[in-house]
């Protein structure tokens, strides 16, 4: 399993394990395709309920998290293993992508376009899932919709993307080229 | 069968978890948002453009489906704890009727509600459930129960259905739009339900009307959440006038609301900024 490192060590403001989240962090590592010796670096904001994620690096791999991302949507300020396990899973499969070839023409994640970031999402999620990581494939699609469309274009290329494999960058361009030309047809 | 049951008695089954006023507002992270939602600690409108907002819409049609639940328990209590007559504690038959039709249309908006979060990708009891609006149709004095839940609760449920009317609108989603319009036209019958019971039964007793109104300052500025609804910029709900109007409130009613949830959101940010004054120092 990878190795993790989550910081803080101890949380004052919410009742999470960060021995916990590394677990869950490697596994979902595992998962994603990181070889053994891979670091991976988890810093978590307990002060902040809201859900924003990013990785900052690819060398070591390290992603940032407001607290609100792993926590329980039922239980305030309590670690979620499914929230921590579906916010890993989705950014490591997507880093993975990234150190592989098929992503090189990618923006930085800041340069992403919503409807590219949902596209390459429902691409990441969809993997995941398929590898045993919790995953809401009906959450996915709200979200592809919301920026795709709610038509049968956009529904297509979100199965496409769901259940695809080794796809690369370009993949992920034509599926919002076609969903935007579907969308500007419709309101034409 | 019992009458008049409190908050505690409300029937659940295990997918649904209750999350109290008390710990909503000692966590300790409101302090933290302060700076970075207006003063609030609330979070901010929904507005497409955000990443985040397809989530949050989820969320609060989360929150839509557990309050149509507590309206048609509400509803359904006004409709079985009071005896038809003319004391204070009794009712018209006619309002009995009132009620069961509303408790119609609060079970059909139950079901809409279910339908429309597996649509959104949600699954029931997903999030917590917080039961503030079954507190306010828990008045014993049946005019007063009606002007908390017909004109309160029912009044806010016009500003969230509009919102969310609004946010498929502008995200393009038919169903939410479709569905949101539909229910709101029900709220809109309900708040002149309660109106109209409100004038005829206490034409003759102003104290009475005026300790219903009183009653309904409170919980309206209670449903305000810190300026969560409001006519701010950055309000999650907004007060939706137009459709309130169409219900039978005044201008002057509507701008009343407006000033209580200003208020509710001065207060909550003198709370706030106090907590973290007081576990600074």
């Amino acid at each position: 399993m990878a190795k993790v490192i989550v910081t803080p060590e101890t949380y004052n403001l919410v009742f999470f394990d960060s021995g916990r989240i590394a677990e869950l962090v490697g596994e979902a590592a595992d998962k994603a395709g990181f070889a053994a010796d891979a670091e991976i670096r988890v810093e978590v904001d307990e002060r902040v309920p809201l859900g924003r994620t990013k990785t900052v690096s690819l060398d070591p791999i390290s992603i940032w998290v407001e607290g609100g991302a792993f926590e329980d949507a039922k239980r305030p300020r309590q670690l979620s293993d499914q929230s921590v396990q579906d916010v890993a899973g989705r950014l490591l499969f997507r880093a993975h992508d990234r150190l592989g070839g098929g992503f090189a023409d990618a923006p930085d994640d800041d340069g992403l376009t919503l409807p590219q970031q949902v596209a390459w999402d429902a691409y990441a999620v969809g993997r995941a899932e398929r590898a045993g990581l919790p995953a809401s494939r009906s959450r996915r699609l709200y979200h592809f919709r919301n920026r795709h469309g709610f038509n049968d274009v956009a529904d297509a290329a979100f199965d496409r993307l769901w259940n695809g494999v080794d796809l690369t960058w370009a993949d992920i361009e034509a599926a919002c080229q076609e969903t935007a030309a579907a969308k500007e047809a419709a309101s034409a | 069968m019992k009458k008049h049951n409190d908050v505690t008695s409300l029937a659940r089954d295990s997918r649904f978890e209750r999350l109290s006023l008390e710990d909503q507002f000692s966590d300790p992270r409101n302090a933290v948002m302060v700076g970075r939602t207006g003063g609030t600690g609330m979070r901010r409108r929904l507005d497409p453009a955000r990443p985040g907002s397809p989530d949050r819409a989820r969320s609060l049609m989360h929150g839509i489906f557990t309050g149509e639940i507590q309206a048609l328990e509400g509803a359904g209590r006004t409709c079985f704890d009071f005896e038809v007559g003319t004391g204070d504690d009794e009712v018209p038959f006619e309002l009995k009727l009132d009620m069961a039709r509303q408790c119609w249309d609060e079970a059909r908006h139950c079901e809409i509600s279910v339908k429309l979060g597996e649509w959104m990708g949600t699954e029931i009891g997903e999030f917590a459930e917080t039961t503030v609006l079954f507190e306010a149709a828990c008045n014993p004095d049946p005019v007063l129960r009606l002007t908390g839940v017909n004109r309160a609760l029912e009044g806010l449920a016009i500003d969230v259905f509009n919102t969310m009317r609004e946010f498929g609108a502008e995200t393009g989603d038919p169903l939410l739009h479709f569905c949101e319009d539909w229910m709101l036209a029900d709220e809109v019958t309900h708040v002149k339900m309660g109106s109209d019971w409100l004038r005829r039964l206490t034409e003759k007793d102003p104290e009475r009307r005026s300790r219903a109104l009183e009653f309904q300052r409170v919980v309206d500025k209670l449903f305000s959440g810190a300026g969560f609804r409001g006519e701010e910029e950055d309000s999650t709900i907004r007060l939706a006038r137009r459709f309130r109007e169409l219900a039978g409130f005044s201008t002057d009613e509507i701008d009343e609301i407006s000033e209580l949830s200003r208020q509710s959101r001065d207060e909550a940010r003198a709370r706030i900024a106090q907590r973290a004054l007081t576990e600074a120092s």
